[in-house]
């Protein structure tokens, strides 16, 4: 991956941010931390629902992205509506559906009445009051070491390694560039790939909810419970997610949301920002259909012929992406006390 | 350890006052635990009612809710008292101190737990202690089951602070409120039958030595809406699929048995000869019956459906006669209440059924079993939307063919929020206190 355009956080600076980021007292019901949307062992994202569980169970509109190399993302979330680490975080503090704390101070003063915390912001920042921006530079710095390139693709294609990928694999990654266009939007550069484009694009992948019947038949990984009719007493109404649009009011925004980058992708199921696909199989079979008919949606979604051994090989090499450091970092994390 | 150790003994002696006493089983009154002192043989004069708070309807906070439930009495049937414990946190269930002076009442959502005086005034309950670290301490989220204890209250938890999933475990506190030790759930523990970790209800039968546990789902289900679970495939892969016969007096966990579908609520029939534990499952609408075979192994067999399973009828509470003979099971879709015969817990016979309302939760009766109350919620989020979210207490009494209907208070109509856990209460010159009480069911 390119050298980040940042100086290295100090290590103190990081172990606070990291306490911070598994902080269940941040949340206003001590029940959510960062780390419960964005599980470590889960590729910094969930894999136990389609979108994330908020405060008291409000359930967000959007999957919990990976937080694994976000520092090479100059825009974040799925809208691109933020682009600061620091200022990022109070976000989800401030946020009812997340961690719900009704002020700043509310949060400065918890923290601040801490022993603990005390001792770390005095011993970084000379004062034992924590600041706003702080509390964002400490979790920015903790977030900015989640670090985990170094893949098999890696050594294939930028370390010499010419056994890192078996065949297949190497087939994989000629349909991924050539006849699948997935490179045209998951950008691969001559020296190093971050797999995304960092632009917005209408692929068309999206929950269309009205019912739990209807949602099911997105993707056939979706029938599963015998509910159907029983069902309409619980159902609540969902609204539509316009993604970059909710920002832009531009409309040709409308349903376009971030190209995720792919390195780890394995680990960060299900997938879209809707968590509609649930495996990478089911994604490349609906990158392979063209996609679903919706307004807007990017030229460069369209039905691929790719036969079942292309689609398998295209599977194959997307594991590539995976990395060491992915693996090892959450028992690295957890095991400071 | 020491004092762990006393406990179990006074759990040995209680086992062993069982077997000599020779005493019919179980009773209902309902769900207790065998080491709880005081039941109530007669009649039960308070119901005491955790209530869900609801944003925007009167305080909006989690509460005990305290009815006369005394026919004698002049305010029969209407709310007395109302003790509001501060901010919604998913209260869910309730149990008793092993005295019976305490209700030790938890919330799923924050890990409350509020430690509530009942017997004092069991008119007027008043919160003592509440224990605000359960999750900091024990790792364990969704406190959810309290299960009386010699001078202990054994508490199983649904969920983690890791990563909220269903992998959880068991934790022993003093009836001070205080940690005294936690019991992982076994997961994936070979030499045992492997295990799924997950957790929710605990059943004691001492003579036999046995800790019997179910299995539910952890924080990131049961607070996510109900309709978006059922139709998350990445969320319904997450539900539990066993039970644990733990060795109580080592709190080992001894062997995992194969029950599909989420196990919940355990009842035994603790008669002489008997030794046999129910329980349903929630998603595959099933009795199963938890007995030992022929060569003292225990095992798990299904025994039967609850109604038409692909209706997803979703069963929920469970309650046993006295005598072990008869069960009420209730099912939360269709809101109905169905009585089986159990006389042979291998075929159990269902003989009776009556809708109760729109949806419908918990079932508890009384010792005698001619009085049974019921209500309507079962998670904040799982409850049914709209006109279908009745939120009720309904009063009933049953003369072995037919519920017929003492009273009813619309929880929602009294601003009070959502009806689930019941325990019933006495002023102490009535509840009963001799030693048979040892015999009681869970
Ligand atoms: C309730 C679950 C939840 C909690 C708690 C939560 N997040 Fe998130 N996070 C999400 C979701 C969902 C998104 C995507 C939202 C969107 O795109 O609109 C997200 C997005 C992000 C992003 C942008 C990622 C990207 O790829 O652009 C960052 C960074 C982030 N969260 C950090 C944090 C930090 C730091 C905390 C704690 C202070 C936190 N999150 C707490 C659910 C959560
Ligand atoms: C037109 C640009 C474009 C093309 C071409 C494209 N993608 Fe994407 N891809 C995106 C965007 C945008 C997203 C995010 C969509 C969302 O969040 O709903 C995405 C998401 C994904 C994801 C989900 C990642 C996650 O963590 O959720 C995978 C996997 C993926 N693409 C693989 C591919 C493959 C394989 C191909 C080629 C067959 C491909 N993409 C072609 C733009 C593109």
């Amino acid at each position: 991956m390119p050298a980040l355009p940042y100086p290295a956080a100090s290590e103190s600076l990081r172990e606070l941010g990291r306490r911070l980021f598994f902080e269940r007292r941040l949340s206003f019901n001590n029940a959510m931390s960062c780390a419960i949307c964005h599980v470590p062992e889960e590729g910094f994202g969930t894999h136990t629902s389609r979108t994330a569980v908020g405060l008291e169970g409000h359930l967000l509109p959007r999957n919990a992205p990976t937080l694994l190399n976000i520092a090479w993302r100059p825009r974040l979330f799925h809208d691109g509506r933020e682009s600061s680490l620091a200022d990022q975080a109070w976000l989800p503090l401030l946020n009812p559906l997340e961690m719900g704390n009704p002020s700043i101070s509310h949060v400065l003063e918890m923290l601040g009445a801490d022993p603990e915390y005390q001792k770390a912001f005095q011993a970084i920042f000379g004062s034992k009051q924590p600041t706003m921006s702080q509390v964002g530079e400490a979790l920015q710095a903790f977030e900015r070491s989640l670090v985990a390139a170094g893949s098999r693709f890696d050594l294939w294609k930028y370390r010499g390694q010419a056994s890192a990928l078996t065949p297949v694999e190497r087939t994989g990654f000629d349909l991924f560039q050539g006849k699948a266009l997935c490179s045209s939007c998951h950008v691969v550069g001559k020296d190093d790939a971050v797999f995304t484009d960092d632009r917005y694009h209408v692929t068309g992948a999206f929950l269309r909810e009205a019912s739990p019947a209807a949602a099911g038949s997105s993707s056939d990984e979706m029938a599963t419970s015998p509910v159907e009719i029983e069902l309409a007493a619980f159902v609540q109404a969902v609204r539509s997610d316009l993604g970059r649009y909710e920002i832009t009011m531009d409309p040709a925004d409308r349903y376009a949301f971030r190209t995720a980058s792919l390195r780890n992708v394995e680990l960060t199921a299900p997938y879209m920002h809707d968590g509609s696909l649930l495996t990478l199989e089911a994604v490349v079979e609906y990158y392979d259909r063209g996609g679903d008919a919706v307004p807007n949606k990017s030229p460069l979604i369209r039905p691929l012929h790719l036969t079942a051994e292309e689609r398998a090989a295209l599977v194959a090499f997307l594991k590539t992406l995976s990395s060491p450091a992915a693996a090892a970092l959450p028992t690295r994390l957890r095991a400071i006390p | 350890m020491k004092t762990l150790k006393q406990c179990f003994t006074a759990a040995a002696t209680a086992a062993m006052l069982v077997t000599g006493l020779g005493q019919p089983a179980v009773a209902d009154e309902t769900c207790n635990s065998p080491y709880m002192s005081r039941l109530i043989k007669g009649q039960e004069q308070f119901l005491h009612v955790w209530t869900l708070g609801v944003k925007g309807m009167g305080d909006g906070s989690d509460k005990l809710v305290t009815v006369d439930s005394d026919p004698k009495s002049k305010t029969y049937g209407k709310v007395i008292h109302s003790l509001s414990v501060g901010g919604r946190g998913e209260a869910h269930h309730v149990g008793f101190s092993d005295d019976r002076k305490f209700i030790w009442a938890g919330r799923l959502d924050d890990s409350k737990i509020f430690i509530i005086d009942v017997g004092t005034d069991p008119a007027k309950p008043k919160v003592v202690k509440t224990i605000t670290d359960f999750a900091a301490k024990t790792g364990y989220v969704g406190p959810h089951t309290y299960y009386a204890m010699p001078g202990r209250m054994l508490i199983q938890a649904l969920s983690n602070t890791k990563d909220h999933s269903g992998v959880s475990g068991l934790a022993m506190y003093s009836n001070a409120g205080e940690l005294i030790e936690t019991y992982p759930m076994p997961k994936d523990q070979a030499d045992i039958g492997g295990g799924d970790g997950y957790a929710y209800d605990i059943a004691i039968n001492a003579r036999k030595n046995v800790l019997l546990t179910s299995s539910f789902t952890g924080w990131t289900n049961y607070m996510m809406d109900f309709s978006k679970v059922l139709a998350d495939p990445a969320a319904m892969k997450n539900f539990g699929n066993t039970m644990v016969i733990w060795d109580l007096k080592a709190m080992k966990p001894k062997k995992v048995l194969d029950v599909p579908g989420a196990p919940l609520e355990i009842r035994w029939n603790l008669a002489e000869g008997q030794d046999w534990a129910i329980t349903s499952t929630a998603l595959t609408s099933k009795l199963w019956l938890v007995k030992e075979d022929a060569k003292g192994e225990w095992q798990a067999k299904d025994v039967g459906n609850i109604g038409d399973p692909s209706k997803v009828p979703f069963p929920v509470d469970i309650s046993i006669n006295a005598d072990g003979k008869g069960l009420w099971v209730n099912t939360f879709s269709d809101g109905t209440a169905r009585f089986y015969d159990m006389t042979n817990p291998e075929k159990p016979k269902q003989v009776y059924e009556k809708v109760i309302g729109k949806q419908l939760n918990m079932v508890s009766q009384s010792w005698d079993g001619k009085r049974v109350y019921f209500t309507s919620s079962i998670f904040s989020l799982w409850d049914k939307k709209g006109a279908d979210d009745e939120q009720f207490l309904k009063a009933y009494d049953w003369d072995g063919k037919e519920l017929t209907k003492k009273f009813e208070l619309d929880f929602y109509a009294l601003k009070l929020g959502r009806a689930h856990h019941m325990k019933f209460s006495a002023k102490s010159d009535v509840a009963s206190s001799d030693a048979s009480l040892l015999t009681s069911r869970r």
